[in-house]
């Protein structure tokens, strides 16, 4: 979910073919969940393999790494550790739309509406356990570094970036740019022709970069009022945020109060499940750790074969077409040098 | 000059006028070979812009001295970030010495082109978000100096495209080499000393470098219309400068990262 500041933020369309040798933090459950809403059959059940066992998340995860790979993008996978304890209402609520979701989804199956029940059986993608670990030893096979964060992957992945060990941190959700992410990556897991839910529209989604110190010059604020705005308006630790608040009218509040607390006597009905500096305080100061290595490793072809295709029937030669493009990309990507070397 | 001023009285932030618009076109085709979007800077001694492509690999670094122009004014500097495309198509409208003005419409914050021809036509269009940074140029220690003509190196680099997607630069102070080599053909390009393609050459330790062609045959290309004589400047796996001669009172130079051979 995360806090949704839609038109507020500029942002600058990106060619990925120019991210060449750049390190991308990629919030990983993210791209996992967007994954496992993605990539199903038509009446929206999900990849599995012989055992039953769910797929959806390594197909999208496989494919679309050795595609990152093949860019010459050096990926690194950041995984969310505990929640915030603030997190856990946020929790609860996703887990009820999923129940009823599936619910729905099992009617709308049994009435044989199919494009229904797809759009039902993406909001059901839960992610268990057992697909993180999979995921990670995926990774391991591919050569792909992952870091583990004590609680949120965004945050820790902002941390990457700020330590230089990552030049852009990748997510769909804006939370990032309220953990200090200098430089947002949006729509690098799902950029092609998607479809809109419940239309037969197809667009165009195409990667794009949200500067923090751009946005905040753009909308005169400092960091600590971005957070302020984003708690009005709703985090995961206050899904609800104020109501009848929405980004335009957060901005403008902030603008003329200064912070949230002098804005809270003009909104009567504002509640907040705990005080809104502990919201802030997350945000300012989460739990992150510098106790983490990366290094990018040449694939372990049988590795990768054997799990995906021995365990998972993965199709074998789809596979080993893939990661020969990737290894090929990332060897041609070293002879590409930049300017940049030069100054 | 008249012109300049506005109907309050107040002076334009600048005024120029080029007699024959093709001058400026040929330029901004060079510049638009490598960014979409351009900030030229307009200051008091000319027009000047440099900047990086998006994926930072090579650069350019054009200037254009007041002298070049027929009428010029602008007494400070002013930034201008203009669509290249869109600035091309409108600069293409005019013929074969029609001049050119150009000022930015303060009040509404276009850029103004009026094309003086048969007939005089205003176009307008949006100025962008200006980069607020300065381009610093690269600091590279050149081995070889090798001037030939601007045709003798497009020549060359059409030759080496046919066989493979970069091409390898070499001299060793008597003669400039151009080597390709594909999956399975290969090119061999000598101008030694003393042809006509090659004006002088020297080097005061053997130089090469590898450059991808899709950048380097894409900047020739669009640069041969501005100039006849190239100057390039290498050593061994760094980036190569180019300076194209202008023949107007001002420069066209590009810089443009190596290809790293690793085996």
């Amino acid at each position: 979910m995360g806090v949704n500041l839609g038109d507020l933020v500029p942002k600058t369309p990106v060619d990925l073919k120019n991210l060449n040798r750049k390190k991308v933090a990629i919030d990983a459950y993210n791209a996992l969940y967007q994954f496992l809403a993605i990539i199903r059959q038509p009446d929206g059940t999900p990849l599995r393999d012989h055992r039953g066992m769910i797929t959806s998340h390594l197909s999208g995860l496989f494919y679309r790494t050795c595609n990152l790979m093949e860019m010459g993008i050096k990926v690194i996978y950041v995984f969310d550790g505990m929640p915030p304890a603030l997190k856990e209402a946020e929790i609860k609520r996703r887990s009820k739309i999923k129940e009823e979701a599936q619910i729905k989804y099992e009617v709308a199956l049994k009435e044989g509406k199919i494009e229904e029940a797809r759009s039902y059986a993406q909001m059901t993608s839960r992610l268990k356990d057992y697909m993180a670990e999979d995921s990670k030893h995926l990774l391991n096979c591919m050569g792909v570094p992952w870091v583990q964060a004590p609680s949120e992957g965004e945050a820790q992945a902002a941390i990457l970036r700020k330590k230089g060990s990552a030049d852009y941190c990748a997510s769909q959700d804006f939370d990032s740019l309220l953990f200090g992410a200098p430089v947002l990556l949006r729509n690098l897991t799902i950029s092609g022709r998607r479809k809109l839910p419940r239309k037969n529209v197809y667009i165009e989604i195409e990667p794009e970069t949200v500067e923090l110190a751009k946005l905040l010059k753009e909308l005169e604020i400092t960091f600590e009022q971005l957070i302020d705005i984003g708690i009005l308006i709703g985090t995961d630790y206050n899904p609800d945020g104020v109501k009848g608040v929405g980004p335009k009218s957060a901005l403008k509040l902030i603008k003329e109060h200064g912070s949230l607390e002098a804005a809270l006597p003009m909104l009567k009905n504002a509640e907040f499940p705990v005080e809104p500096r502990i919201i802030r305080e997350v945000f300012l100061h989460p739990k992150v750790t510098d106790n983490y290595s990366l290094s990018w490793q040449e694939p372990n072809v049988e590795g990768v074969v054997e799990f995906l295709c021995g365990e998972k029937d993965f199709s074998e030669d789809r596979v080993r077409k893939a990661l020969s493009k990737a290894v090929e990309g990332m060897k041609e990507s070293k002879k590409k040098t930049t300017l940049e070397s030069w100054f | 000059m008249k012109y300049r001023h506005k109907k309050n009285g107040e002076l334009d932030l600048f005024k120029i006028r080029m007699s024959d618009a093709k001058l400026l076109r040929d330029a901004v085709t060079a510049i638009s070979t490598l960014i979409d979007e351009g900030t030229f800077v307009i200051g008091p001694d000319g027009i000047k812009l440099r900047a990086m492509d998006p994926s930072r690999v090579a650069m350019v670094d054009f200037a254009m001295q007041k002298t070049t122009f027929d009428e010029y004014a602008s007494d400070q500097e002013t930034k201008i970030c203009l669509n290249l495309g869109e600035l091309l198509k409108l600069l293409k409208r005019a013929g074969k010495d029609e001049a050119v003005e150009l000022y930015l419409d303060e009040g509404t914050g276009q850029f103004v082109i009026t094309i003086r021809g048969k007939y005089i036509r205003t176009f307008r269009m949006p100025t962008l978000e200006a980069s607020e940074e300065e381009q610093g140029l690269p600091k590279i220690t050149f081995n070889a100096k090798v001037t030939l003509t601007t045709d003798g190196l497009r020549q060359s680099l059409e030759d080496v495209a046919l066989v493979s997607d970069h091409v390898r630069i070499e001299t060793d102070g008597e003669k400039l080499a151009m080597n390709a080599k594909g999956d399975i053909m290969g090119a061999n390009i000598e101008l030694k000393k003393g042809s006509d393609a090659l004006l002088s050459v020297e080097a005061t330790e053997p130089s090469k470098s590898t450059f991808p062609l899709s950048y380097l045959s894409e900047i020739v290309k669009a640069a041969v219309a501005t100039s006849d004589i190239v100057t390039l400047e290498f050593s061994n796996d760094m980036p190569i400068r180019l300076d194209f001669k202008q023949t107007y009172d001002g420069t066209l130079v590009y810089y443009l990262a190596p290809r790293i051979e690793v085996e």
